[in-house]
């Protein structure tokens, strides 16, 4: 028989606040000393109320807008029960009733094509403290700087049917996310967490086979294994009766390649959500909202089209360039000072990206001043720096963002000889050291042409112009 | 039980007692439990700094039944207060020894309004938002206000204008402009008509009907009208504050489990054990059956019958009340419908002080404001604390 | 009420009662089952739940980071710590 896969995933991305939701403690604990970055209110002790940072829901409706849904204009927020070590007031504030977002569409593209997820709702929470459980043997250790810190959950539709589809459609997020600049995204901080929910059933059926929930995956790979493992399990289960399934919460444990079911106590699941009384119900006046959907990005479709049109670049330069919003911005900043698209988008794609690929650096991770590129562009196409040069100036200017690119190329002697006379100097110096050189030439070897120019270039350090050198080169000789 | 938790012997000149729901720096506050013996916050609640700026010394922390939740502090984990075989009241056992001038104190349930009202003092349950929470021991906060009580009007007036204003600390906190009402001076209607709530006074003991008697009159001879009416909505309250109490005290006390402070069973084996443990031996039997009663109501099976029908009933008391203070301008109801009760009389029935609050919920469960005064009790409309603490005055006038 | 309900509500709230106790809460939920009809008799199927007793307006904060607090002095009382962490018996994962 033929089965089709029905997954729904939950997918909690941390938002890159200064602060946490409902404290000032700060929300970046990567890092930090044990307990550092906590409050009597984030650990759990009575009298502090919960004020909710305006950020949070800056970003709960950004992140909203970026996955087409409808935002709720009045977004509250529920207390959600349960005991855990790593909640420290046995409760965590999230949203159950009226999140900030919901019903959105993300459209993902696989080998078979385009296709929409639907998304059910996004909503806003505070994130659970972290267990050390590798201090001493009998000992848990809890650390809260973690607690509080603003969490959104994106939950799917159960419409995704393939590893390959859960994979585009997590790296969909990504860049949506990113592009708003609400969330760092990466799985390996554990800025991105992702639970899975999978069933099986006979294709063309419509009901619904046994589901179970996968959580611990701490990559995009060891998601895509774990659901092609649970698919096979899955359908073992089914054709061979080796086991019966359940509907509950697996663990998958990547190192050993199989899930495994989490022993759950009989009250678990009865969270007991209520309406919280401290926090009023947050109000999104237009002003508001006009102001949240007037920050939102270009999507990065409308972008990449926008520079093969307006900008002129080449289909795969602009696909290129729009993978990550950071490239975009460098590219953007460029742009506007060299003026030249192409130059522009051509440094981005042969150098930048080149860069950051050799120092295995994500794109989004780029901290390059884009305005110094287009100076140091300038400066190339102006003839006033060689490309080899420029490409040492950049290689310093990923190392120091503050570097002039003109300043820099004057104290280190990069820049290119104006004066004509020098290099006539030099390149006489150099004939008159090599008459084989010169001999071999005359007699028709082109190489040995290059072998002078490699010469010339090396004593004038790189700073001249190739054309201007090899004419005044050939020139020379001819007059010899 | 003694009356005071911790007594600051050199605290001189106006002198203040809290309540032992509202954190203090310097001394432990325990709310009554053992859960929180001799824990000591890190930060200090608001209206205690205000008061500090206003002038007022702190002069310790009286005693209050576990989590404040019964309406007479016998549940505290130090035992009950007995005055001449009666139980008495902490805060209100300090205020008649003349120890201080005026206290503060959360009414959760009522029982700073009925310890008022037994003991002949006056106390004003503010408006819901005007008071801030920040530093309060939460237990029902959707309701739970910080309260006066003084032997006098005017000592009451000089502390609400101390404590009253906006909060940034706490997200419930109504704006200054709305908080002004309350201030001394602020112009405000005064009472003119009273209505008699017919169904609060049946079934009270006849020290509790004197009260109210003498007020009806002083009221009239005041030139106040009186009218007796009936009202089976108000009457509600007790069984939706009931509801709303239980569940939300139910999730505000789940933070105690013995991990991060407080007190932690001597002998236990995995988490589980740590947390059912410390909680069972540092939880009182009234609280334990106010947690498991509150867990039920929000169920997935009882949310929408119980919890979510409390919400609701909520709503349709407080429309009613809005459409009373169409008519009226203050509703008349005791505090309490016996001013003493005897130990022997909670051992028959140890949920009585608890689930007695038929006459201080309808003021809970709205957030509407509440002046005790002669062993009566006055509910007003939102911001009406000046009107209702006139009317006080001249009773007290009246009495003298 | 039935036992093994009161026996998931120990479960759920970490609390073990005595068997009096038991009996006192039975007939706790018994009272309090029984007073239900008064909400029962009053319609509020045209009523919106009320959360919030005051129409206040939301009071955002501005994303600013303070940090007052010393570990120190939060785990001043803490039952047990150990280098910088609050403690408890190992939670298998």
């Amino acid at each position: 028989m033929r089965y089709e896969t029905v997954i729904g995933l939950e997918v909690h991305v941390e938002l890159a606040t200064k602060s946490k939701i409902f404290c000032s403690c700060s929300a970046h604990s990567y890092g930090a000393e044990p307990n550092e970055h906590v409050c009597p209110a984030c650990c759990g002790m009575p009298g502090m109320l919960p004020i909710v940072n305006k950020r949070v829901v800056d970003y709960g409706m950004k992140a909203g807008l970026m996955l087409n849904c409808d935002i709720n204009r009045t977004t509250t927020f529920d207390k959600k029960s349960y005991y855990y070590p790593d909640l420290p007031a046995a409760y965590q504030t999230t949203q159950w009733f009226a999140p900030v977002a919901v019903n959105g569409l993300v459209e993902i593209e696989t080998s078979k094509g385009k296709k929409g997820i639907r998304i059910k709702q996004i909503h806003m929470e505070e994130d659970a403290g972290k267990l050390v459980h590798d201090i001493r043997e009998d000992t848990t250790h809890v650390d809260f700087n973690r607690t509080s810190v603003p969490l959104i959950e994106i939950v799917s539709q159960p419409d995704l049917s393939s590893a390959e589809e859960v994979e585009a459609y997590l790296e969909r997020l990504k860049t949506l996310l990113r592009y708003a600049k609400v969330a760092e995204c990466e799985m390996a901080h554990g800025t991105m967490r992702c639970d899975v929910n999978l069933s099986i059933r006979p294709e063309g059926s419509s009901k619904l086979g046994v589901r179970t929930e996968m959580k611990n995956m701490n990559s995009i790979e060891a998601i895509k294994r774990a659901i092609e493992y649970e698919i096979a399990r899955h359908i073992d289960a089914l054709e061979n009766g080796t086991e019966v399934l359940v509907q509950e919460t697996r663990r998958w444990d990547d190192i050993k390649g199989k899930s495994f079911s989490m022993r759950t106590k009989e009250t678990a699941g009865d969270y007991r959500y209520f309406p919280d009384p401290n926090v009023m119900p947050v109000v999104i006046d237009d002003a508001w909202f006009e102001s949240i959907k007037a920050s939102l990005p270009e999507f990065p479709e409308v972008k990449r089209e926008r520079y093969i049109t307006e900008y002129g670049l080449g289909e795969y330069d602009a696909e290129q360039i729009t993978k990550s919003i950071a490239l975009c911005e460098c590219f953007e900043d460029a742009f506007a000072v060299c003026k030249s698209a192409k130059d522009a988008a051509n440094w981005m794609i042969s150098e930048v990206m080149s860069i950051l690929n050799a120092r295995k650096m994500t794109y989004d991770m780029l901290d390059l001043d884009g305005k110094k590129l287009g100076e140091l562009i300038l400066l190339v196409s102006d003839g006033k720096v060689g490309r080899a040069n420029a490409k040492k100036i950049l290689g310093a200017m990923f190392e120091d963002r503050d570097i002039e690119p003109a300043a820099y190329a004057e104290a280190n002697g990069y820049v290119m000889s104006s004066d004509m006379g020098k290099v006539e100097e030099v390149v006489k110096a150099v004939l008159a050291s090599d008459t084989k050189a010169v001999a071999d030439y005359k007699g028709g070897k082109e190489k040995a042409l290059m072998a002078l120019f490699g010469r010339c270039m090396k004593e004038l350090r790189g700073n001249c112009d190739p054309q201007a050198l090899k004419t005044i080169l050939v020139e020379t000789i001819a007059k010899l | 039980m003694k009356a005071y938790t911790t007594k600051i012997e050199a605290a001189t000149g106006k002198v203040i007692v809290a309540d032992d729901m509202i954190l203090t720096k310097e001394i432990p506050t325990s709310a009554g439990s053992k859960m929180l013996e001799g824990y000591v916050s890190l930060f200090e609640a608001e209206v205690l700094t205000r008061l500090a700026a206003a002038g007022y010394t702190l002069g310790g922390k009286a005693d209050v039944g576990e989590f404040a939740i019964d309406l007479v502090g016998e549940t505290s984990y130090r035992g009950a207060l007995v005055v001449d075989g009666k139980l008495a009241n902490a805060t209100a056992q300090i205020l008649e020894a003349g120890e201080a001038a005026a206290a503060v104190g959360l009414d959760v349930n009522g029982s700073v309004r009925r310890a008022a009202a037994q003991s002949g003092l006056i106390s004003v349950k503010p408006t819901y938002g005007t008071v801030s929470r920040y530093g309060v021991i939460p237990v029902a906060c959707s309701g739970e206000t910080v309260s006066v009580t003084a032997p006098t009007v005017a000592e009451c007036r000089d502390v609400l204008d101390a404590i009253a204003g906006h909060d940034d600390k706490d997200g419930t906190s109504h704006p200054e402009t709305l908080c002004a009402k309350l201030k001394k001076g602020a112009e405000y209607a005064p009472v003119r008509r009273v209505a008699l709530l017919k169904s609060m006074t049946e079934g009270i003991d006849a020290d509790v009907k004197a009260a109210i008697d003498a007020a009806c009159e002083g009221l009239k001879k005041n030139g106040v009208e009186v009218s007796v009416i009936d009202d089976s909505i108000i009457a509600a309250s007790r069984v939706a504050w009931n509801i709303l109490m239980s569940a939300e005290l139910c999730n505000n006390v789940s933070r105690y489990d013995g991990v991060k402070y407080g007190y932690r069973a001597e002998s236990f084996s995995g988490i589980d054990e740590l947390y059912t443990n410390s909680r069972t031996e540092a939880f009182g039997e009234l609280l334990k059956t106010a947690i498991i009663f509150g867990s039920e109501t929000l169920s997935t099976e009882n949310y929408m019958k119980v919890y979510d029908k409390a919400l609701r009933t909520r709503r349709v008391i407080s429309e009613a009340f809005a459409a009373l203070f169409e008519s009226y301008d203050a509703i008349l109801m005791p505090a309490c419908s016996t001013m003493a009760y005897t130990e022997a009389a909670l051992k028959e029935n140890k949920y009585l002080s608890y689930t007695e609050n038929f006459y201080t919920a309808p003021a809970s469960i709205t957030g509407l404001p509440a002046v005790v005064f002669g062993g009566v009790q006055l509910v007003g409309a939102a911001f009406s604390e000046n009107a209702l603490m006139s009317v006080a005055e001249i009773m007290e006038k009246e009495g003298r | 009420m039935e036992r093994d309900t009161l026996r998931r509500l120990e479960m759920l709230n970490q609390l073990s009662l005595t068997e009096a106790q038991k009996e006192d809460v039975i007939s706790f939920f018994a009272d309090r089952e029984a007073e239900l009809v008064t909400l029962e008799a009053i319609d509020t199927s045209e009523t919106e739940r009320m959360v919030h007793v005051m129409p206040i307006m939301t009071v955002v904060r501005e994303d600013v980071v303070m940090q007052p607090f010393a570990r120190e002095d939060l785990q001043r009382s803490a039952p047990e710590t150990d280098e910088g962490y609050w403690c408890v018996p190992r939670v298998v994962e």
